[in-house]
């Protein structure tokens, strides 16, 4: 289960949950005024937590690491397509909202499932 | 400070959950409170109570409590055990494969968790709480000690007449690996034991199966198809031991099924994941080799709609199963399933409790839940309909009464505990007009 390298730009060395040390792809994208940040689970390739497991715990080493705005970028998980014969290993992408319309950082982040075709045109 | 252990009167709880309604029960004798008292320094006295079998004497004096929990159904009673202990004024640990799961919840209810593999760390963590500076966590995740350091588990430790029905000793646990180079949709092996598959030296292997008096085990090993020239090796090594085994799978390979067969192999855990004729043959191969199968299935996946379900369901009484295990899928916490339904926002039910596998806790993407809920019932009652699951158990035991009698190795049952069954007495119910 081999994740392409066309879904990443670099390999993001993180700290996952208990501080396992932990890898994700990442992809930084700016389109007009708007920042995407893709984060890519690797399967066998993350010695760690999962990507969704990590979630603002991630978003916040990216966004530090990166010198972005958590606020301001757009947060997207994705499953890469590994050519898996299961289809719980089909591409999926998924934008994290961390924050609710006031602003106030939500206790349990709310997830946008995305359409790939859709992400591919916008962004990569 | 002090630097030197003193003596310690240490207790190891595993806590009881409950059983699926329904179905067969067998208490085994749990593999990871023992596999953790072989980690103790000497200076430690250690009892132990699995609350499955036997009743907890919170009176009972002791300096520190460790609380080993397995599955997501024991976490809720563990944190009322501790609840107990605490209120007594005793420290409570907590450690094992559901704490790591559910550690941020357990943490509210423990002095100190225990996150990882413990060899070679409790000496440590008793002299901190011995110098009255228990830490709150003792993080180990990901940092796994040398395998060669995992040394024969306590099974000393084991009240044996509680495993035992009507004078049938239960199997005993082992484990010959730990890690899984596997990361499957609804396991979460990957998580707590790492991706990368960590072998016992053979060593060790032979150690602890000579400590292991039981001529039955079970190898818990997540799968033991991760190295062909390993497992080829392990049974090798065990054939002089003359045990009869169950395991997970193995590989499907003709050598490796002659030599499983060979070292022992009594019936082999088994995904049945379709009907294709690919499984059908799987199943006949092992059966070749004299190696029983018991079909593991999982209902209530992505792919699966309500005909696939009962599809694969009638495809089980063509195979030849021995037995068959049914479970819902399940989101366990650090799983990719819990992951994906999480995101989807279809999971409607974290009450831990219900989270044993036989009970429908998400959304499933082709039916409702109680559809679902209905098909896994539906499948155990077809399943056993025609030869109930004692039955077939009976049936699987007699093969290996046989083989244990053609090579020497058989046992009678105990006749002292022929009227007890898990430590509790039989109730034989006699028909009267």
């Amino acid at each position: 289960m081999k994740v392409p390298e066309s879904y990443y730009d670099e390999i993001f060395a993180f700290a996952g949950q208990w501080d396992v040390p932990s890898s994700c792809g990442l992809k930084i994208r700016k389109n007009g005024d708007e920042t995407y940040v893709i984060v890519t689970e690797l399967y066998q390739d993350n010695p760690g937590t999962s990507v969704t497991a990590a979630g603002w715990s991630l978003a916040s080493q990216i966004c530090e690491k990166k010198q972005l705005d958590i606020r301001k970028v757009h947060y997207i998980e994705c499953n890469p397509d590994t050519h898996s014969k299961l289809s719980f290993y089909d591409e999926a992408y998924y934008e994290v909202g961390f924050f609710d319309e006031t602003g106030a950082r939500r206790p349990v982040p709310v997830y946008t499932q995305l359409a790939p075709e859709k992400i591919r045109q916008a962004i990569i | 400070m002090n630097t030197k252990l003193k003596a310690i009167s240490l207790k190891i709880i595993y806590p009881r959950w409950e059983k699926l309604k329904g179905q067969t029960t067998f208490n085994l004798p749990p593999h990871g409170p023992v596999v953790f008292a072989a980690t103790l320094p000497e200076q430690v006295s250690v009892s132990f109570t699995d609350e499955n079998v036997d009743t907890i004497d919170f009176d009972e004096p002791c300096d520190l409590v460790a609380i080993s929990m397995m599955l997501s159904t024991q976490v809720k009673r563990g944190w009322a055990i501790a609840t107990e202990y605490r209120k007594r004024g005793i420290k409570v640990m907590f450690g094992g494969i559901s704490t790591m799961l559910h550690a941020e919840e357990t943490l509210q209810y423990a002095d100190s968790i225990f996150l990882g593999e413990s060899e070679g760390r409790m000496e440590q963590v008793l002299l901190d709480w011995q110098n009255g500076c228990l830490k709150k966590v003792y993080n180990y995740m990901g940092q796994f000690p040398p395998i060669e350091s995992v040394g024969p588990a306590r099974r000393d430790l084991y009240k044996r007449d509680l495993y035992n029905h009507k004078g049938v000793q239960m199997v005993d646990l082992f484990h010959a690996s730990r890690g899984c180079r596997f990361s499957c949709y609804p396991c979460a092996v990957a998580y707590l034991g790492g991706r990368q598959f960590r072998p016992r030296p053979m060593w060790r292997v032979e150690e602890e199966l000579r400590t292991i008096e039981n001529n039955r085990l079970f190898v818990v090993d997540n799968s033991l198809a991760q190295n062909k020239e390993w497992e080829l090796k392990l049974f090798e090594t065990m054939i002089p031991f003359k045990k009869k085994w169950i395991s997970h799978t193995i590989d499907d390979d003709p050598e490796v099924l002659r030599m499983a067969a060979k070292a022992g192999a009594w019936y082999v855990y088994q995904a049945v994941y379709d009907t294709s004729p690919y499984i059908k043959e799987r199943i006949k191969r092992y059966h070749d080799n004299g190696i029983g199968v018991e079909g593991t299935i999982l209902l209530g996946l992505d792919n699966q709609t309500e005909d696939d379900c009962r599809r694969l369901i009638d495809f089980l009484l063509e195979i030849d199963l021995d037995l068959a295990e049914f479970t819902v899928m399940t989101p366990f916490p650090h799983t990719k399933g819990y992951d994906d339904l999480l995101r989807q926002n279809r999971i409607f039910d974290f009450d831990w409790d219900h989270y044993n596998a036989g009970q429908v806790v998400f959304y499933p993407k082709h039916m409702s839940p109680d559809k679902l809920q209905e098909l896994y019932d539906y499948a155990w009652k077809t399943f056993y309909h025609d030869e109930s699951q004692e039955a077939k158990m009976t049936r699987l035991f007699t093969r290996v009464m046989m083989r244990e009698m053609e090579d020497g190795t058989y046992r009678p049952r105990d006749r002292r505990l022929i009227g007890k069954s898990f430590g509790k007495d039989v109730v034989r119910t006699t028909l009267t007009q």
